[in-house]
């Protein structure tokens, strides 16, 4: 589902890459914790996801697509197969909990008839049906967290990236957002998550990426309490470079996603 | 994962995720309109920058009709005036007019014995009623000023700047040699750099007119540009927002452009309502001071011309604005 084949990515100006020949395989369906400090090259990959940066060396692919060939014109189309969450929203501060949903359906050209099916389907899945008219500036940080899930997963994309979702939340609240995360997972979404929080990846248990100075240092699918000390990366990587990205897709088409589905 | 295959999957998912083009204006309008209500101070601030910018043009417009008109009106006040002596007749000036249209430069000739001269003067403190003038007329007696009064002929010229080929009929005609009066010369000597003056404002209040309503819509719309793009800075995040998640680049910049035309049909209606206005306080001022105002006055008599002025600024402002915002926005677009 997401496939980091030898990345190398440089910034002018700095002495090391950002990324230094990063290999990553995620496969669909799967929940992924990618952990680090800050530096370590998390939102570089995010970044690199979402088509806001691209590699200096090697081949990124998501969900079959191949980035090196999307056209500028075709990125808006990209992005809308990904569901993306921030850490600090990134929700449109002049347009209700309701309309911010709706504008994820909107810009996929859905009729008025859908979203108003659409919408009110999400916000009841991420427990925000009794704040849908209030604006951004009148909800609490977990709420503002909801919404801005309520709408990446609006148009139930095949992957959802979190970018430190719980980063400007309490324990309690960031608990409750990665239950939600976890939750449409579920129901067949490919969740990755880059976090430095301890807790957060210590109260799913899932699979978990280290990265350091812009290398992946661990891969760990069974951990036990994770620390962020930076110690964590005695376990050897699966390295997936000797592989075609062809045979990976293949795997990923042949695991099927559960049937039922994330909004009815 | 070859190219062929993404670029039909892309294809594929342009197809389903464009949407009908109708639908997606009509969403575009109603994010314009609900935006400019929610960002209710911006969209004051951008509205008063062009009802102030279209307010300019209109009296920059205004300004420079009237001053042609009222140019055109003094010259044709000016007139070359020629005096003869007062025993000069009728007929002598009948002969002697005739001559004298002869000449191309010549639109018109109007000419008065010394009797007639003397009435006119007469007349004319008596309209103003200059009571000493009209008692010094009465001791000196009629028949005494009017051998005093010469006859005059005054011409009007279509070219003010060239009086030679008249000057030259004056001084070398044998009949105006015989008649001219010795005591006062012909007044074209003294009166040609007044009409020279009177003729470069003519000409400076239309061409500086043009200038000036140019450069007026050109510092304008510079500043509408900054106020926009002030507008637009504080909403960068919003519109990165909106490209992360997928939104085109006409979707983005649709919303931005229905508000700034919005700024400018409302911008077009006031500013139409204070011009007008502001004309109609001072038009009688203006008229007091001999200033031209009788054409316009009567354009905007007809209710028609007022609608027009009325498209005419709200279209201005519109366009203004939208090239403002379109510009504005180019930056931030580019920014993912």
């Amino acid at each position: 589902m997401i496939l980091f084949d030898h990345v190398t990515k440089s910034y002018s100006g700095d002495k090391k890459p950002a990324l230094d020949n990063v290999s990553l395989h995620i496969e669909a369906n799967e929940f992924v914790f990618l952990v680090g400090k800050s530096g370590a090259g998390k939102s570089t990959l995010i970044k690199m996801i979402t088509k806001e940066e691209m590699p200096d060396e090697g081949k990124i692919i998501i969900g079959g697509i191949d980035l090196d060939y999307v056209k500028k014109r075709h990125i808006p189309h990209y992005r809308r197969r990904i569901g993306t969450v921030f850490q600090d929203f990134k929700l449109l501060p002049t347009r209700t909990v309701y309309e911010n949903v709706a504008f994820a359906l909107e810009i996929a050209g859905m009729s008025n008839r859908e979203i108003e099916r659409t919408v009110p389907k999400v916000l009841d899945l991420v427990e925000l049906s009794d704040v849908a008219y209030k604006f951004p500036d009148n909800i609490s940080g977990g709420q503002r967290q909801r919404t801005s899930i309520a709408r990446a997963v609006a148009r139930q994309p095949k992957i959802l990236i979190a970018d430190e979702p719980t980063g400007n939340l309490d324990v309690e609240t960031g608990q409750g957002i990665l239950d939600l995360l976890e939750k449409i997972n579920d129901y067949g979404t490919t969740v990755l998550v880059t976090t430095h929080d301890a807790n957060a990846v210590n109260h799913l248990k899932k699979r978990v990426v280290t990265l350091r100075d812009g290398k992946i240092v661990s891969d760990q699918k069974d951990h036990g309490i994770y620390r962020l000390d930076g110690d964590n990366d005695g376990i050897s990587l699966p390295q997936p470079g000797h592989l075609h990205p062809e045979t990976y897709l293949m795997r990923d088409q042949r695991k099927q996603p559960p049937k039922r589905r994330l909004i009815q | 994962m070859s190219k062929k295959s993404t670029v039909s999957r892309l294809k594929q998912m342009a197809k389903s995720g464009s949407g009908h083009f109708f639908r997606q204006g009509s969403r575009v309008f109603k994010y314009g309109a609900i935006g400019f209500g929610r960002n209710i101070w911006l969209s004051i601030t951008a509205t008063i920058v062009t009802t102030l910018t279209l307010i300019l043009l209109f009296a920059t417009i205004v300004a420079s009709s009237v001053l042609t008109s009222t140019a055109n009106a003094m010259r044709e006040k000016i007139d070359i005036s020629i005096f003869f002596e007062s025993d000069t007749t009728k007929e002598e000036l009948a002969s002697m007019s005739k001559t004298i249209e002869k000449d191309e430069n010549v639109k018109s000739v109007e000419y008065s014995t010394a009797e007639e001269e003397y009435d006119k003067l007469y007349q004319s403190y008596k309209e103003s009623d200059n009571q000493s003038m009209l008692t010094t007329l009465e001791i000196v007696g009629r028949d005494l000023m009017i051998q005093r009064q010469p006859a005059a002929m005054r011409i009007k010229v279509y070219n003010t700047d060239d009086l030679s080929s008249i000057k030259n009929i004056v001084n070398s005609d044998e009949e105006f040699i015989k008649h001219l009066s010795k005591k006062e010369d012909p007044t074209y000597n003294t009166n040609s750099s007044a009409i020279q003056t009177i003729s470069s404002w003519a000409d400076i209040a239309t061409k500086g007119g043009t200038a000036l309503s140019i450069l007026f819509l050109v510092i304008s719309t510079l500043v509408i540009f900054n106020t926009i793009r002030m507008a637009i800075y504080s909403r960068s995040e919003e519109i990165y927002m909106e490209k992360l998640v997928g939104a085109g680049n006409v979707f983005i910049r649709g919303p931005f452009l229905v508000e700034a035309m919005i700024s400018g049909v409302f911008a077009g209606i006031i500013s139409t309502i204070l011009s007008l206005v502001g004309y109609y306080a001072l038009s009688p001022r203006l008229e007091a001071y001999e200033i031209q105002v009788g054409s316009i006055n009567s354009f905007l008599s007809e209710p028609k011309n007022v609608i027009l002025i009325a498209l005419a600024l709200i279209l201005t402002g519109s366009v203004i604005t939208l090239i403002s915002a379109r510009l504005a926005i180019q930056k931030y677009l580019k920014r993912l």
